[in-house]
């Protein structure tokens, strides 16, 4: 069978090579721009740099190694340039519809789209590494560099047209992450999860490696849109040995994007990985993992959606119980978004069981969705843990709210969002997915997302109200004038106040009441610790913002959103 | 500019008014006292001029144009529901956004003297301002989702200013009571809109109203249940019988509040809401039906409980609720200018009526018993000019603003014909009523010797309770934060109180002008657009009922009056000697026909007696013991297995990977 394709393909290769190979540079660019700027960074690193590794043991102890070289912000701004440039590379191909590489790559309105969420990921993540002790234990440029590797990676696996181009863009996605993952070598726990990562990942490439050989032996064809047409044409659908391979193929993808029973990795890597990096693998990953399903079981599968669509609506069903039950009582925060992040994958894998273009265009803005909330989220507790010494426990975000509500704030709207509460961007991305599973007949399966969300305020609440609701730890607490005003209010109505309709004694007795100068001083000395450490972390506040902005923006005006990812859906052009 | 851009700003000027108030609060303390007070006030002020910008533009346009509609951005735009944040602009909602803002700003100018010892300022104007956009978004709405949030925003704004004094128990009980009879309110209205939703597929008013000829059939069962739920919005809202009994009670917040949204605003939603659905209801002649009973009753019943309860603040309230069912029913019976206009009057004089009574209640330091007033003509002459204007107006005394009003909504009742009579006699027994209570508070608020607070204002000193008592139920309480403040100001002695005072009563003597039977029609005209296809929308040109309808009104209204002062001026022992007499109908007015032991005894109490029944044996077997603790400890163990999982070891992990390719391949290949 593949032998008579081969020599079907044979002439059309062979004037290829004729004619000289064609390489369309503007259709490459995003790529080049982003693998070109990882050498650049790289090499940068190694000339900017305070001169090979520093002893991680130095830069943790000694606050006079911490403080940055002069050149050391130079591969963090190399590799935000090289974003940008990526960016404005993907922006001006934006109406291309198009398959350049000898048809290996597919450039079209998913892959454009996906692109852009991938780099405004990764650009935050370069932000938010951009004063972590890995970055500086790491030779600066090495860091940076790998990022932007796996971003490359990423990208090519959202416009891979054909299965040779999958694996290759899987495993250009996943070896720097295993690098990165561990790349804070003085902790023992990154070192773990860059291990486990690695094995188990291995595992997981293997068996996908395995099912796409088993679907090439059937069809004999890797690119998609020819194994399709095999499919179709030779009515293979009952054929063991492709179900096989697809059985496979959805193991290794189900994987990358922590879809449950293939998820025991995520709450141990995520955990132990440092946090910026944790953000940039919760995001980007789930971006490109779910990207090249939508491309390979939405387009090379498509005439067996009727075999492989049930089975992946089971797994999302597991994968939405697992992740919401694992994450209920979790306190380490990190380890709780990565199970929120199991539930969250659960969600969007709904919009490619559906494989319609309403369900493409849903689970591509839950992904972009997915971007703001978890962002949000991540950099909130990145900033608590490098404020306190609580590390990424819930603790951390005791009274959050009345010491730095500039944290507070995003923190809370990301949760909210992840929960799907309305007047979010995670209400109207859950109401799309439940949309697009009820429009074509998996009703049962927007009933498992409402409630999984339903769950999942059991683990979101509890965050908000530590952060409005808790004193601050007295490792940090704050100096808001509380003490007086609850003492001497219970000894007016004689024990607990009625805090009814909005209001409250301390509302109604603004900072100043007690102390007639507060308004000023006490303004300034409440937060003093926290503007200073705020002030240490500008990009981090900054991220956080934003995104808790865009969270909250696309909430109540989802309309640029929904034009965005409008041209994803119609751009798969198969439907 | 265009109308619909100066909708927007009208809309936009209070919602920056309460985000600045709130932005500024922790620094509020710092800045000069009343400043929350001055930027609210000028916010609302702000959306009044816009709201005149909208009238001017408006007018400039054709008749035929008037309905502009804009929407700034679609929310949501999936399959079936295209849910738009669109505004529509017509003679209609501009009708309201003046009365609404002008008003408004009145009232907050009036609020900034009243609250000035509150320690809650700042609060105060926040919630305030939110109310007065929530309402601005709730007439400006271009559709139902729209309509919805407003509706709800409005109820909740309601429930944080009745119990604004947090403190309190009764206000936060009052607080609660409102809340939840206007939920069952947003209730209908959102199982109405979902009826009519479900036949015209379109959210939109406009596209609502032109498809409805075409999917319901006159009189069909879909409009009707559609339309009678949209009904108990409305109801709920306006306190209209029986969802009238958190009005009374909400008398507990401070009196701007009762004044704003009590009297002149938020309870006449439900008003406009049959007026702006009148396509709607046009189609369910049951539904219009029962709009026009249940008006009729709620004016008769709640005159009669006007006239024996003895809190001057309930008494208003009562009142309220009586011109409420007025308007409910004109606008039911097809006098929907006649609707709006009464609308637009009471709203001034009854706003009126409060701000003098929140004087009077100031000059008695905090009480609010008729029982203890009296003799305050002296000692407060611009309150008793302004509630003798207010009242006048009520009675609808020629040549005040309520004698225009009220007749022609009468008129068109009963140009109806048939049985429509009955609601005929009403009317005007309720305008007996009307005048008779009003009066009674009048004489004996002002008139007859003067008690110990009214001289000790004579002789130049305001009187000053020491330990200040909740009026309601006569407890010791707090001036602190969550309690009313410490020091009570009269319109005598503030001057933002008095101008706000004077334009109303300037108002309340002069709008009636804008519509004199036989000379003008400016409402009429002016609101033909938005009722352009209202069958019974004629302008009443001259008529011999009118002439009747009219020397009518004023005759029972100079009856009442003259009945009050035989009363409670000449014979003052006139009315204990009724009430001995009257025994029975004493104990029912005065128990306000016992609603609140029927809602008590109907429902509170069968659902308590259910619910009790329900938890005892019900939920603790089924529900806790089965359901809630089934799926917690499934939950629970869930988590406990996913987290026994989760053991760390590599091993687990990949023989757990192994397990799921098995399962995942073993369906593909059983598929084969």
């Amino acid at each position: 069978m593949s032998g008579l394709a081969s020599i079907a393909h044979a002439p059309a290769l062979l004037l290829a090579t004729l004619k000289g190979p064609h390489v369309d540079f503007a259709g490459l660019s995003p790529l080049l721009a982003l693998l070109g700027g990882a050498v650049v960074v790289l090499v940068a690193g190694l000339v900017c740099g305070p001169g090979g590794r520093a002893s991680y043991s130095d830069s943790a102890s000694d606050p006079a190694a911490a403080r940055p070289s002069p050149g050391a912000a130079v591969p963090g701004l190399l590799a935000l340039v090289a974003l940008g440039a990526a960016l404005g590379m993907t922006i001006w191909q934006w109406n291309a519809q198009k398959s350049i590489v000898s048809g290996a790559l597919r450039i079209d309105g998913l892959a454009l789209v996906l692109n852009v969420i991938l780099i405004a990921g990764g650009a935050c993540a370069v932000l938010l590494a951009w004063r972590s002790h890995a970055a500086r234990g790491a030779a600066q440029g090495e860091m940076y560099a790998l990022m932007l590797t796996s971003i490359g990676g990423m990208s090519l696996l959202s416009s891979a047209q054909n299965t040779i181009i999958l694996f290759l863009g899987l495993e250009l996605l996943s070896i720097p992450l295993y690098v990165l993952c561990a790349i804070e070598r003085s902790s023992e726990r990154s070192l773990e999860s860059g291990l486990k990562y690695l094995i188990i990942g291995s595992l997981g490439s293997a068996t996908l490696l395995y099912g796409l050989a088993l679907v090439y032996g059937v069809t004999g064809a890797t690119d998609f849109s020819a194994i399709a047409s095999a499919i179709a044409s030779r009515g293979l659908s009952n054929d063991t040995m492709l179900l096989g391979g697809i059985a496979l193929c959805l193991a290794g993808l189900c994987f990358k994007a922590s879809v449950a029973p293939f998820h025991q990795w995520t709450p141990d890597v995520y955990e132990g990985a440092p946090t910026p990096i944790t953000a940039f693998m919760a995001v980007a990953t789930k971006v490109a993992a779910l990207g090249v399903m939508l491309r390979f079981f939405d387009v090379a599968l498509i005439d067996v959606q009727s075999v492989w669509a049930p089975a992946l609506a089971v797994l999302a069903t597991v994968t939405i119980i697992v992740g919401n039950v694992g994450a209920l009582g979790q306190a380490s925060l990190k380890r709780m978004l990565a199970y929120s992040s199991v539930a969250q994958a659960g969600y969007m894998v709904a919009g490619v069981v559906v494989s319609t273009q309403l369900g493409v265009r849903a689970t591509v803005f839950y992904l972009a969705a997915y971007l703001f909330m978890n962002m949000a989220a991540f950099s909130v507790v990145l900033a608590r843990e490098r404020e306190t010494s609580l590390g990424d426990s819930l603790e951390a975000l005791s009274g959050l709210a009345r010491e730095k509500p500039l944290l507070a704030w995003p923190m809370t709207i990301a949760m909210l969002a992840l929960a799907g509460i309305p007047a979010t961007v995670g209400f109207i991305g859950k109401f799309y997915l439940i949309d697009a599973a009820a429009s074509n007949g998996y009703t049962w399966l927007g009933v498992v997302i409402v409630v999984g969300s339903m769950i999942s305020l059991g683990y979101y609440l509890p965050v908000i109200a530590a952060m409005w609701m808790r004193e601050v730890p007295a490792i940090s607490a704050g100096t808001w004038p509380l003490s007086a005003l609850t003492r001497r209010g219970g000894g007016g109505a004689g024990g607990s106040l009625p805090a009814i309709a909005g209001g409250s004694p301390e509302l109604d007795e603004p900072a100043g009441a007690d102390q007639p100068a507060a308004g000023e001083g006490s303004g300034d000395a409440a937060p003093a610790g926290a503007d200073a450490s705020s002030r240490a972390n500008p990009e981090v506040v900054f991220v956080a913002l934003l995104a808790g902005a865009a969270t909250l923006f696309f909430g109540i005006i989802p309309g640029p959103l929904f034009d965005l990812v409008h041209s994803a859906g119609s751009g798969l052009g198969l439907f | 500019m265009s109308a619909t851009t100066f909708g927007w700003l009208c809309l936009a000027c209070p919602l920056v008014g309460t985000l600045v108030i709130a932005a500024l609060y922790p620094k509020l303390a710092s800045l000069p006292s009343q400043t929350a007070g001055w930027i609210a006030t000028g916010a609302i002020f702000l959306a009044f001029l816009a709201a005149l910008g909208a009238l001017i533009k408006l007018q400039g346009l054709s008749p035929s144009h008037r309905e502009t509609t804009s929407s700034l951005w679609s929310y949501a735009v999936t399959a079936g529901v295209n849910a738009r944040m669109s505004i529509l602009v017509d003679p209609l909602s501009v009708f309201m956004i003046l009365v609404v803002s002008g008003v408004s700003t009145l009232i907050h100018l009036y609020s900034i003297s009243y609250m000035d010892r509150d320690r809650g300022f700042g609060r105060y104007f926040s919630y305030l301002n939110f109310f007065v956009f929530s309402m601005l978004l709730l007439v400006l709405a271009g559709n139902f989702l729209l309509l919805i949030v407003g509706w709800a925003f409005v109820g909740a704004a309601s429930y944080l200013l009745i119990s604004f004094w947090y403190r309190r128990t009764t206000a936060t009980r009052a607080g609660i009571k409102a809340f939840v009879i206007n939920v069952v309110g947003d209730v209908g209205l959102v199982l109405g809109t979902f009826f009519i939703f479900n036949h015209t597929h379109t959210l939109e008013f406009l596209a609502t109203f032109h498809a409805a000829p075409h999917v319901f059939s006159k009189g069909s069962g879909a409009i009707t249940a559609g339309c009678i739920l949209l009904l108990v919005g409305a109801f709920a809202k306006s306190a209209q019988i029986p969802l009238h009994t958190w009005l009374p009670d909400a008398m507990e917040g401070p009196t701007p509040v009762s004044s704003l949204i009590h009297a002149a605003t938020m309870v006449t939603a439900g008003v406009y809401l049959i007026a702006r659905m009148h396509p709607l209801f046009e189609l369910a002649p049951a539904a219009q039906d029962t709009g026009a009973i249940v008006g009729a009753l709620t004016l008769f019943i709640a005159g009669t409980i006007g006239l024996v309860a003895t809190d001057i603040k309930r008494v208003i309230a009562y009142s309220t609720m009586s011109q409420i069912g007025y308007m409910i029913m004109g606008v039911s019976v097809g006098a929907y200018a006649a609707g709006l206009f009464h609308l637009m009057t009471h709203a001034f004089f009854k706003a009126l009526l409060f701000m003098a009574a929140g004087s009077l209640i100031g000059a008695m330091g905090g009480e609010q018993s008729l029982n203890r007033m009296g003799g305050f003509r002296k000692a407060m002459p611009f309150t008793y000019a302004s509630f003798l204007i207010g009242g006048l107006a009520l009675s609808g005394i020629p040549p005040f603003s309520g004698f225009f009003s009220k007749d022609e909504i009468l008129l068109v009742t009963v140009e109806r014909g048939g049985w429509h009579w009955a609601l005929y006699v009403i009317g005007y027994i309720g305008a007996l009523f009307t005048a008779l209570y009003t009066f009674r508070m009048i004489f004996r608020a002002f008139h007859g010797e003067p008690v110990t607070e009214a001289r000790e204002l004579m002789a130049g000193h305001q009187h000053h309770v020491d330990v200040p008592t909740n009026p309601a139920t006569g407890e010791e309480e707090d001036t602190e934060v969550g309690f009313p403040g410490p020091a009570h100001t009269i319109a005598e002695n503030a001057w933002p109180m008095r101008i706000a005072m004077g334009m109303l009563a300037l108002g309340a003597i002069g709008l009636g002008l804008l519509q004199i039977p036989r000379t003008d029609f400016v409402i009429d005209h002016f609101l033909a657009p938005t009722f352009a296809g209202a069958s019974g929308y004629t302008i009443h040109e001259h008529t011999a009922k009118l002439a009747l309808g009219l020397s009518l009104g004023t005759l029972v209204g100079l009856a009442g009056i003259a009945l009050a002062y035989r009363i409670w001026v000449l014979r003052p022992g006139t009315s204990a000697a009724a009430q001995s007499r009257l025994g029975l109908l004493y104990a029912l007015f005065s128990n306000k026909w016992y609603f609140d032991e029927m809602i008590d005894g109907l429902i509170v109490r069968p659902a308590a007696a259910a619910g009790r029944f329900a938890s005892s044996t019900f939920e603790r077997v089924v529900i806790d013991a089965t359901i809630v603790g089934g799926a917690t400890a499934l939950v629970g163990a869930g988590s406990t297995a996913v987290r026994a999982l989760q053991n760390g070891l590599l091993r687990y992990y990949a023989a757990l990977l192994a397990v799921g390719v098995a399962a995942v391949g073993l369906y593909f290949l059983v598929q084969s």
